[in-house]
């Protein structure tokens, strides 16, 4: 008999599966009308000071703000109801997954992150259109309104089609397998994902300012500062969401690394390399109002490439550890690079006679021309990475053979990429704008080269030794040297407001670069690894540390059985390294316990087989210089950013007119 | 100050920091353990069932498999590290990680360094072409003029850039 409990229960089964689909539809059709508005906006106020259709413009805005937050909502309902009626919750959900990596489980795959995409673009929208709610009339606010509308509608229509997550599925199944069990282990899977798709979100709305300012032909410096904050904003979460991804990989895979030169990997390193080289360039514009084409390049180069790392790595032409199952998003994804591409260069071709910047750069040592190579090293950068994670289609498709390119390439190159960064890094914040003489350059280095030298030293006396790693200590003694220069100096000068604004800000970003750069160094050079044999109770040494078995603790539920290993570090506190197996999956997944100081990690793995009732373990430990110092830099670029994002000292003129005499004698008493 | 960072002294610090280099380099720090040995080694293979990853990197049990079979090849020290990578990509082709310097895998090394050539090329041209258009025809009175304008308005020093 069918009772009212029944019809509700059926009624709440698969009730987020419609919803969440009516949510998408809604959320195209609102985000085409936003378009059509905007466009409208924009070719009216031409002639027209007050366009009506203006005032559309936020309310589409709140409707596919609403449209994305139903749908996410839908779909976390129906993964905390466990709504098993449906085929993303019973490919990615189970009874038995605990609430937090449950809650998280909806971006553990393809069409749940790009779900997540949508989310973040529609609050990004909305915080466009409310930022700039007075000025929807103006035809630049407007074409970038239109922009970000038809990207968002793109990505509505791939979760929509292609991508569905709403998708039902079999019938009578009543659990399924969960997250794969290396997302369900550690609580970075909550933050990573999200961060660092609100930084290449982010990304779309310097794209689209790009965009209206060339149809609207306001090539100048206008849009630019109006997105200053922005593609800074999204560069800081790109950053942030990258570095955490480190710290996952180094807390969970077990392998004591923090970067695998992953395609998925590479796909957000991509972006990142462009979007660096562009918020460094852009300052040449603003001041000098050159490098225009440049500029706007590095920007469609970043937006288009988040949205070819997202085809590389989701569509299964490439192989990856991140990559989700094979779907038809791929052709979209493909199809919408190429439309970008194409209108891209196609509006900067249409707009090259107004693009010719007046300006030209005095000298190749003045801060213009740090800039300009420092752009040269970050594009050669880009290109290697990109280089090396398409090759293996390159050599497939001209030879129907696979090969693998890995870890050994990208690090080879990235070294003295990166050396040669760090050269930059050391110089460059101390170069007047137009033109430095040798005297200036020969004071104001001084005491940065001192810091280096002394870097080296430090390094020799603790038993350094390569020259790679010996290189990038000197030299990250030098930039730290020329970025605390650029500090004391603002500090002194103005107190606190002399860390605050873009180029104290950048400093500090920069100290937190170096302190990376020189951990990862120290770390990928000085790691020493030993497996020990344990046996209960019986010290044994390695690395100066001495290592006891304690015991084993064994946990087993229906989800997953695991094993830990007590090992107590020089009789002090315990550790326990773990391995456990999910009852759904199968493989064994290990987890590190590591011991931080700020000297060096050590980093412990129970390695399988594990014969918990023969009193052995195989435990490997691996010593690992500096890492602590790879989370403070981490730390200290998110501060800097921060820093960068408030206004600095307003400055009541820019760089001289070219019309003014290059003065070549230090006038401050730097 | 001024006799401190004169051009001796700095030629001075660059022979200091190319000597320290040079002895931090060639000083040798032993041979590899034969736990560093089985790392070096396991780090220039892909695991054969996980997508790129290499079996140093790699937890899956195949990685595990050729991991230990790399410990038992160094610990029998027959064989040079090299040895030992040929050994394993003949079993499993294509899964050395780093590109052959040969043929169509050449391009790979190739490429960056056109790409290097071509940016230092574009970069030293742009300089050149601005440097022949900076040349301004202005008078001496022109520049006083400037000069005097600049100074009204740089009562308020320039503190973005010190």
């Amino acid at each position: 008999m069918l009772t009212a409990d029944k019809v509700v229960a059926a009624a709440h089964q698969g009730l987020a599966g419609p919803l969440g689909r009516a949510a998408l539809l809604v959320g195209i059709i609102a985000s085409v009308f936003g378009a059509i508005a905007a466009i409208y906006t924009a070719r009216e106020a031409v002639r027209e000071e007050q366009v009506r259709t203006s005032r559309l413009i936020p309310r589409f805005a709140a409707l596919v703000l609403f449209a994305a937050f139903a749908a996410m909502t839908a779909m976390e309902y129906a993964m905390i109801t466990r709504d098993f009626s449906l085929k993303y919750v019973q490919d990615h959900g189970s009874r038995s997954t605990p609430a937090l990596y449950n809650f998280a489980a909806v971006w553990s795959a393809l069409e749940g992150s790009i779900l997540l995409w949508v989310l973040a673009l529609a609050l990004s929208v909305s915080a466009v259109v409310w930022r700039y709610r007075k000025q929807l009339g103006d035809p630049l606010i407007a074409w970038a309104m239109a922009v970000m509308f038809i990207v968002l509608a793109f990505f509505f229509l791939l979760s929509f089609a292609p991508a569905n997550p709403f998708g039902v599925g079999a019938a009578g199944v009543t659990d399924g397998p969960g997250p794969n069990p290396l997302l369900q282990n550690h609580i970075l899977v909550l933050f990573h994902p999200p961060i660092l798709y609100l930084g290449y979100v982010g990304f779309t709305i310097p794209f689209a300012f790009a965009i209206a300012a060339l149809i609207t032909g306001r090539v100048g410096e206008g849009w630019l500062v109006e997105t200053r904050r922005w593609t800074l904003c999204a560069w800081g979460l790109l950053t942030f969401g990258i570095i955490l991804g480190g710290w996952w990989s180094y807390e969970v895979l077990g392998w004591s690394g923090v970067w695998a030169w992953d395609p998925v990997e590479n796909a957000s390193f991509l972006p990142w390399l462009t979007g660096t080289a562009y918020i460094h360039s852009v300052m040449v514009q603003e001041r000098r109002g050159m490098l225009r084409v440049w500029n706007l390049s590095l920007l469609l180069a970043t937006f288009s490439l988040t949205i070819l790392g997202t085809f590389l790595t989701r569509s299964g032409v490439l192989n990856s550890v991140h990559a989700f199952s094979e779907s038809d998003i791929g052709k979209y994804l493909i199809v919408f690079f190429g439309l970008i591409v194409a209108v891209s260069l196609w509006l900067i071709a249409w707009r090259g006679d107004s693009l010719r910047s007046p300006g030209s750069i005095d000298s190749p040592i003045s801060r213009e021309g740090a800039f300009l190579a420092n752009n040269v090293l970050f594009a050669l950068f880009a290109f290697v990475v990109l280089l090396g994670t398409v090759f293996p289609l390159v050599i497939e498709a001209l030879q129907n053979r696979q090969i693998v390119v890995g870890e050994p390439f990208f690090n080879q190159l990235s070294t003295p990429i990166g050396i040669a960064m760090l050269a930059m890094m050391s110089i460059a914040p101390v170069l007047p704008w137009r033109k430095a003489s040798e005297e200036v350059l020969r004071q104001r280095l001084f005491w940065p080269a001192w810091c280096g030298i002394g870097a080296l030293v430090l390094s020799l006396l603790v038993g350094a030794n390569g020259l790679a790693a010996l290189l990038t200590f000197t030299l990250g003694g030098f930039a730290s040297g020329a970025a605390l220069r650029q500090l004391v100096l603002a500090a002194r000068r103005q107190g606190w407001r002399g860390l605050v604004g873009r180029t104290n800000g950048g400093m500090v970003v920069h100290i937190g670069v170096i302190l990376i750069a020189v951990a990862l160094a120290a770390s990928n050079s000085y790691t020493r690894s030993q497996e020990l044999s344990l046996k209960l109770n019986t010290p044994a040494k390695f690395g100066g540390h001495v290592f006891e078995l304690k015991g084993f603790e064994n946990e087993k539920t229906d989800r997953l059985t695991a094993v830990k290993a007590i090992v107590e570090i020089d009789g002090g506190q315990s550790y326990a390294p773990a391995i456990t197996k999910y009852v759904q999956m199968g493989n064994n997944i290990g987890t590190p316990s590591v011991k931080s100081s700020w000297r060096y990690d050590l980093y412990l793995t129970l390695e399988p087989p594990v014969k918990s009732d023969s009193g052995e373990a195989r435990i490997k430990v691996f010593i690992k210089p500096l890492v602590m110092w790879l989370w403070i830099g981490g730390a200290l670029m998110a501060s800097g950013t921060l820093l960068a994002l408030f206004p600095g000292r307003r400055r009541r003129r820019t760089t001289d007119a070219t019309s003014a005499r290059i003065p070549l004698e230090n006038k401050q008493n730097a | 100050m001024k006799k401190l960072n004169s051009l001796p002294v700095w030629i001075l610090m660059l022979l200091l920091t190319v000597g320290l280099l040079a002895f931090g380099t060639l000083r040798s720090q032993g041979p590899l353990t034969q736990q560093g040995r089985i790392d070096a080694v396991s780090q220039q293979l892909a695991c054969p069932t996980c997508n790129g990853e290499s079996i140093y990197v790699s937890r899956a049990p195949a990685a595990e498999a050729i991991r230990n079979e790399i410990a038992r090849e160094v610990a029998s020290g027959q064989n040079s590290d090299n040895q030992i990578v040929a050994v394993i990509e003949t079993r499993f082709p294509g899964s050395v990680l780093l590109p052959r310097t040969s043929g169509v895998e050449s391009l790979i090394w190739i490429l960056p360094v056109v790409a290097l050539v071509g940016g230092l090329c574009g970069l030293w041209l742009i300089f050149r072409r601005w440097k022949n258009t900076a040349l301004l025809n202005a008078s001496e009175e022109d520049f006083a003029i400037v000069e005097s304008a600049l100074r009204k308005m740089n009562d308020v020093t320039d503190d973005e850039y010190l």
